[in-house]
């Protein structure tokens, strides 16, 4: 309905609605954002400005002392050091390993591709969140528990299937002629894969890249139940729970915590806004 | 060029002819194979192995440690089934579903018809703001709420005594009552951006002379709407419909560091009962049953299945109809 008022002339009763909507939309704004920037002014106060001027976002001065607490005393440079090599490695071994099934999918007719499509097809659909507990014994079984690699590796997997056929589709745009012509230039496989296919498919490896490191920095659940032995190895969302639990008064502190976990994936959302957003969309439409 | 590869075949050397099968074989598709190792690697332990695994666990009692030994058969499921915690856990579970995908979706679908209108100025910086808290994980962003809630409260307590709504103040997320709702304000106001870029996206599929076409017919704004928009938009919302409530039925995170699934199991979910019952021995039992846990896992993982399995008959339905709508 909102594709009318183009054609109808602006007349001072439009101009009025037209105001209405944009103080609607930035109230909504204030809604969306006042969390963040309250967290971000709470972790420059001091507990006692916390409690009394709580909801100002306007800290008396800025205590930087909050932050180095949070990253010394509160482990946070060990959490945010465990949550870099999780997101980064799960990120790059996702892109890797499910490019080159993909490739390997769109492009060859290897006997059994049928099947392994199906496979993929049917595990798409199955819940995956429910099966926590035979994959932590397995992880047990493999004396992998107590370590990062407990994470990233079935993080990794988690993430295989999904993006693999993400790759496929890629891999099927791109036409025959060039890796034809590449292997009568003699190129092996291997360096056809590295050096023309895996270069063609940027714009998906961008994709691929932001929504696992994403999905990564932020992922709970996993990192949370294969560290509930080891402390150390925690990431920032699951320290940060810890950290809630441990310090039930030194809220300025957390605070201090929350701006290290978000503001880095904040800032690379802004950053690529319009990458990211575009990818969601086009994820509802294929 | 495919010429040019036939000789070079025939220019092989002779001995390629003498070659066993397997060494062709090998030679034609090693490669492929060897790439798709990693991925079936990971994939058959990872993936399939704890799909399989997880049904065999239900049968056993079992603490976790070491292997499971001391069959139990069904037991686990029967019990699931007459554990009142589970019920009010898998009500809660519905409950969250049922409030939240109905809100959000109708907020996001009215923000997306708004935003849609392209000479609406600031459209993607607004478009941005909704969907920030998105690229945040619920754990995060649970564990600020609580906060700014001790802060926050207490002025909408005030100003909802002075209207004379309530009686005394209400402690959000310590309260049996309103722990559940405060977690579900929360969930939709998290997650609300992707289905707005969603719906988005949907209405920008919508072929524009549809419109023009109606618009010619004498057709309003609002038939305009339900007579072009929703009938195009279906497939897309279904889509998003399927997400919103697999998503919310999933729920954890959020429940787990607001209220842990307190007060006295008030804002219990599934998923936390579960966690409960695997990883910890704070729960009601002295000590984690993971047979039992699996039990549950397994009956809503079930359950979310059938439902997965409901809806995608329900997008391929409404596909075949939008192709005969467009034609």
């Amino acid at each position: 309905m909102m594709n009318l008022s183009w054609r109808a002339p602006v007349t001072s009763v439009r101009r009025a609605s037209s105001l209405l909507v944009h103080v609607v939309l930035i109230g909504l704004g204030f809604v969306y954002l006042y969390p963040f920037l309250w967290v971000l002014a709470s972790s420059f106060k001091s507990p006692g400005e916390f409690f009394e001027s709580g909801l100002s976002l306007r800290p008396a001065v800025l205590r930087w002392g909050n932050y180095l607490y949070a990253w010394e005393t509160g482990h946070f440079s060990a959490y945010f050091l465990n949550t870099v090599v999780v997101a980064v490695g799960v990120t790059a071994l996702v892109i890797l390993i499910s490019s080159m099934a993909g490739y390997v999918l769109a492009k060859t007719d290897v006997p059994g591709k049928k099947l392994i499509l199906g496979g993929m097809v049917a595990l798409m659909f199955l819940p995956g969140g429910y099966t926590i507990i035979p994959t932590f014994d397995l992880v047990q079984h493999l004396g992998l528990l107590n370590t990062l690699w407990s994470i990233i590796i079935v993080q990794t997997a988690g993430g295989l299937i999904f993006n693999a056929l993400l790759f496929l589709g890629y891999f099927l745009t791109i036409g025959k002629e060039i890796e034809e012509a590449a292997r009568v230039d003699g190129a092996s496989f291997p360096r056809l894969y590295l050096q023309i296919m895996l270069p063609m498919a940027r714009p998906m490896v961008a994709t691929v890249a932001l929504f696992q490191f994403m999905a990564n920095w932020n992922s709970f659940w996993i990192p949370l139940v294969f560290t509930l032995g080891n402390a150390s190895l925690r990431t920032l969302a699951v320290g940060m729970y810890a950290f809630v639990g441990a310090n039930s008064t030194g809220w300025t502190y957390v605070c201090a915590g929350a701006v290290m976990s978000i503001l880095p994936i904040m800032l690379v959302f802004f950053a690529l806004q319009r990458h990211f957003i575009e990818a969601v969309a086009g994820a509802i439409k294929g | 060029m495919a010429q040019s590869a036939l000789l070079r075949e025939q220019a092989r050397p002779a001995n390629r002819a003498h070659e066993s099968r397997t060494m062709r074989f090998v030679r034609r598709h090693g490669w492929s194979y060897l790439f798709l190792v990693p991925m079936l690697a990971l994939v058959v332990p990872f993936v399939i192995y704890p799909l399989v695994a997880s049904v065999e666990i239900t049968l056993f009692n079992w603490d976790g440690i070491g292997h499971p030994t001391e069959y139990v058969g069904i037991e686990n499921f029967v019990r699931v089934a007459h554990d009142p915690l589970f019920w009010s856990a898998f009500k809660h579970t519905f409950e969250y579903a049922a409030v939240l995908v109905p809100v959000q979706l109708t907020l996001a679908l009215i923000l997306a018809l708004v935003l849609n209108n392209p000479h609406l100025r600031g459209a993607t910086v607004y478009r941005a703001i909704y969907f920030s808290p998105v690229v945040t994980s619920a754990a995060l962003v649970g564990i600020v709420v609580s906060l700014l809630l001790t802060s926050l409260g207490q002025p909408i307590n005030q100003e909802l005594m002075r209207l004379g709504l309530i009686q005394q103040p209400i402690d959000w997320l310590g309260s049996a009552v309103f722990a559940l709702p405060t977690i579900i304000v929360v969930g939709i106001w998290h997650t609300l951006g992707y289905n707005l870029v969603y719906f988005l996206a949907g209405l920008q599929s919508i072929p524009k002379d549809l419109y023009e076409a109606a618009a010619v017919d004498g057709a309003n704004a609002w038939h305009r709407f339900w007579d072009v928009t929703v009938p195009l938009l279906r497939e897309v919302g279904a889509v998003i419909l399927f997400l919103a409530i697999l998503g919310s039925l999933q729920v954890f995170d959020l429940v787990l560091v607001m209220t842990g699934g307190g007060p006295y199991y008030a804002s219990e979910v599934v998923s936390t009962y579960i966690y409960h019952f695997a990883f910890t021995a704070a729960s009601v039992q002295s000590q984690a049953n993971v047979g039992y846990a699996s039990a549950a896992a397994f009956f809503m993982g079930v359950l979310v299945m059938g439902l997965t399995g409901l809806q995608l008959l329900a997008v391929a339905l409404m596909r075949r109809r939008r192709t005969e709508i467009i034609g």
